[in-house]
């Protein structure tokens, strides 16, 4: 009890810290300068609430789409990374009044043919998950015809595929983008969507700290500190009747309010709602599962061939290609396979990039799997083989693989497993799978039922297969005659 | 009577341990011809160098039906005449009997599927097991499998067939059953060379006995030569401790 640490004891007590979830990288709100502490206008401005208030601030790194669940569970008193207002996320969370009118923007390339959005008709458009951008490309997707919307958790990855040349064009918040392009000549933001955002920082529903930090706003209005803070990361004072300048009122859900358990965690309005996208992404998974285990098994196949039968030296390349690949974490592969791999000439879709890593992965697990099979064959089996004058192609299709693979089909089987739910790392290289799909969801919606019917999803279709193996393995080892 | 098969000098090494030693010898077409001797004097190996399971050393040669067995395309050829039958029967466990039996025909002599279950069902008969074709390996008795595994070696229709201790891995009543299948074919012109224990069973149906010790041929004759007018005296030491038991 002595070790708890003393916030724990006070968490009510005015005195204790508040800890405040930041999207670092979201320049110019809030980001790392040289020496790695966070700066930017929305640090500035909770550091004075902070001040105002007499409490300490504790700012940790969150997603953009992770800040949502945050608050609702607790694990952060407060919210900032250029929340927009929005009525559904009003459903579930509370803003404090606006600090800042934004709207949206597009930023191309330079010297790319791409001037407006019309021009990206049939093109791939870059979002972040779940951001007002995101809500906005979906929304009039229609209109403009994109190829594909694309979900990064961020600038820094979408401004990567940008400059690659895997999307078209980035539709963002103008204030960090002006901010973002402005010593960078190669790209250019050519147009200003007038989605009429306005920033706020976000609170647990019901949370008493939202009118005290309120108060704080009142405050910095009326002073001009906020204005000041405007002039400094800006350039500008800020238009007279924007919300910079003009005290509002806090802004009210239309609905009605939700706070229990069930109706955070598990919100059947939210779960009808979103359940279309998740199906979607659950489709993408099982696409991308199936296919990888496929190849994986092929190819997992015919280098356990060349490591048992080949010559000294393919046996060695490939004896080092199943160790290094068996080393490296998948996660890690993908990205070097998506963001690496371009740069020499190799250009991978997000589907075909997670496929590949999934299959050149799996495939060294599928070979050792299949090594130790076919070793558990008893010579004798080869040799009538050979007697009866089978060629080598026979051998192994007709009398060792059948035996290796039944007593492998355990293993094997496990191997799936972890295909399948590998999967889900796809989301990370902008796959709409299905983890990606729930993360949007959850964040249009601000709240984390999508997040739980996913793990739901997951569960009801790999639970069969994970029990299937252990009856097989059971039956295995009661010593039944294979 | 022209001669099928011939070793020349054949030898065999595993490393050091020379198994079979510099072994001249002629096996005329149809001749039924048994290898005695004490267990780890080369019999089986010297067997298992007729159709290439091991490779013996280069300095020696073996012809089949005039054709060298060596690594390489005529090994084919050379397995689709000479069938083998193993000590531990070595059935496909995966395969039924019927399969079994087909796989070889089908495989190596490019025989329809229909024509193959017709030989097998034969075969299945000659051997006495017709009712089991459409059982597996393991429900079977082990005298059962070892006429199995005589029948996919028939199957092939080969000049030779090759046993290695046929009756070695069966229990004690079992042990006439396969033999009896075996002095069968011996009256059919098939070419066969067994290695065996079973002194009496070679006795009666054997052309011609070898007496191996140590990797190499210590006496060869007829049988009523061998057991009744040995001329060495390993071989007399060595049916006499056999034949006592």
């Amino acid at each position: 009890m002595l070790l708890l640490p003393m916030d724990l004891y006070s968490k009510d007590n005015s005195n204790s810290n508040i800890v405040v979830g930041a999207n670092i990288g979201n320049v110019p709100w809030e980001f790392q300068d040289s020496d790695g502490s966070y700066i930017g206008f929305e640090v500035d401005l909770v550091s004075r609430v902070g001040e105002k208030l007499k409490r300490k601030i504790k700012i940790i790194n969150i997603p953009f789409n992770g800040l949502f669940a945050a608050v609702q569970s607790g694990r952060i008193d407060l919210a900032i990374s250029s929340i927009n207002i929005t009525d559904k996320r009003l459903e579930s969370v509370s803003f404090t009044q606006p600090y800042y009118d934004s709207d949206q923007s597009l930023t191309v390339l330079n010297n790319s043919k791409i001037k407006n959005l019309y021009d990206l008709k049939g093109k791939i458009v870059a979002v972040d998950t779940g951001s007002t951008g995101d809500i906005w490309a979906t929304e009039n997707n229609e209109k403009y015809e994109f190829a594909e919307i694309r979900r990064y958790e961020g600038l820094v990855p979408a401004m990567l595929d940008l400059v690659i040349g895997r999307v078209a064009g980035y539709i963002s918040d103008i204030p960090a983008l002006l901010y973002y392009t402005k010593d960078k000549p190669n790209l250019a933001v050519v147009e200003r969507i007038s989605t009429g955002g306005t920033y706020s920082m976000m609170l647990r529903k019901n949370n008493s700290l939202l009118f005290e930090v309120n108060d704080v706003l009142i405050e910095m209005k009326s002073s001009g500190e906020l204005n000041e803070l405007h002039k400094k990361w800006f350039g500008k004072f800020a238009a007279k009747n924007s919300s910079t300048i003009k005290i509002l009122d806090i802004p009210k859900s239309s609905g009605k309010l939700n706070l229990n358990l069930t109706e955070t965690f598990l919100n059947k309005r939210v779960f009808l709602e979103t359940y279309p996208m998740l199906i979607k992404g659950f489709y993408i998974t099982i696409q991308l599962g199936l296919l990888s285990i496929l190849l994986g098994l092929i190819w997992g196949l015919l280098l356990s061939l060349i490591r048992l039968y080949s010559n000294t030296l393919l046996r060695f390349v490939v004896k080092t290609y199943i160790n290094v690949f068996r080393s490296i974490p998948l996660l890690v592969f993908l990205i070097i396979v998506f963001y690496a791999f371009p740069f020499v000439g190799i250009r991978f879709s997000p589907f075909n990039a997670a496929l590949f890593s999934l299959v050149i992965v799996s495939g060294a697990y599928f070979a050792e799997i299949f090594r130790s099979g076919i070793e558990a064959i008893p010579k004798g089996q080869f040799e009538a083989a050979k007697a009866l004058g089978l060629s080598p192609y026979h051998t192994m299709v007709d009398i060792i693989l059948p035996q290796a693979i039944k007593i492998v089909i355990p293993p094997l089987t496990n191997n799936c497993i972890n295909v399948l739910k590998d999967t889900a790392l796809a989301s990370i290289v902008a796959l709409p799978d299905l983890l990606k799909q729930a993360t949007q969801a959850q964040a249009i919606a601000a709240n984390p039922t999508p997040l739980i019917v996913s793990a739901f999803i997951y569960l009801i279709f790999l639970l069969p297969m994970i029990l299937w193996v252990s009856r097989i393995e059971k039956k295995y080892r009661s010593g039944k005659q294979l | 009577m022209s001669v099928l098969i011939n070793l020349k000098n054949v030898s065999k090494h595993y490393g050091d341990f020379c198994a079979v030693k510099r072994i001249d010898l002629s096996i005329i077409e149809g001749e039924v011809l048994c290898i005695i001797g004490p267990s780890g004097s080369g019999k089986s190996t010297l067997i298992r160098c007729i159709n290439y399971l091991e490779e013996y050393d280069d300095k020696g040669i073996i012809t089949v039906n005039g054709i060298t067995v060596k690594k390489g395309n005529n090994l084919k050829n050379i397995r689709k005449e000479v069938a083998m039958v193993f000590q531990n029967f070595n059935l496909f466990p995966h395969l039924n009997i019927l399969k079994n039996v087909m796989l070889g025909p089908i495989r190596s002599l490019k025989v329809s599927q229909s024509s193959a279950k017709k030989l097998a069902y034969d075969l299945l008969g000659k051997v006495g097991i017709r009712d089991q074709a459409n059982k597996f390996p393991y429900q079977l008795s082990g005298g059962q499998q070892q006429r199995v595994a005589i029948a996919r070696a028939l199957a092939m229709k080969p000049k030779v067939i090759l046993f290695d201790e046929p009756t070695s891995s069966l229990d004690p009543e079992m042990v006439s059953e396969v033999l009896d299948v075996i002095k069968e074919l011996a009256g059919t012109g098939v070419t066969m060379v067994i290695v065996t224990h079973e002194m009496s069973f070679a006795r009666q149906v054997a052309d011609k006995i070898i007496f191996m010790d140590e990797g190499i041929i210590v006496e060869e004759g007829s049988p009523d030569q061998i057991f009744d007018d040995s001329k060495k005296e390993r071989t007399q030491i060595f049916l006499k401790s056999v034949l006592k038991a």
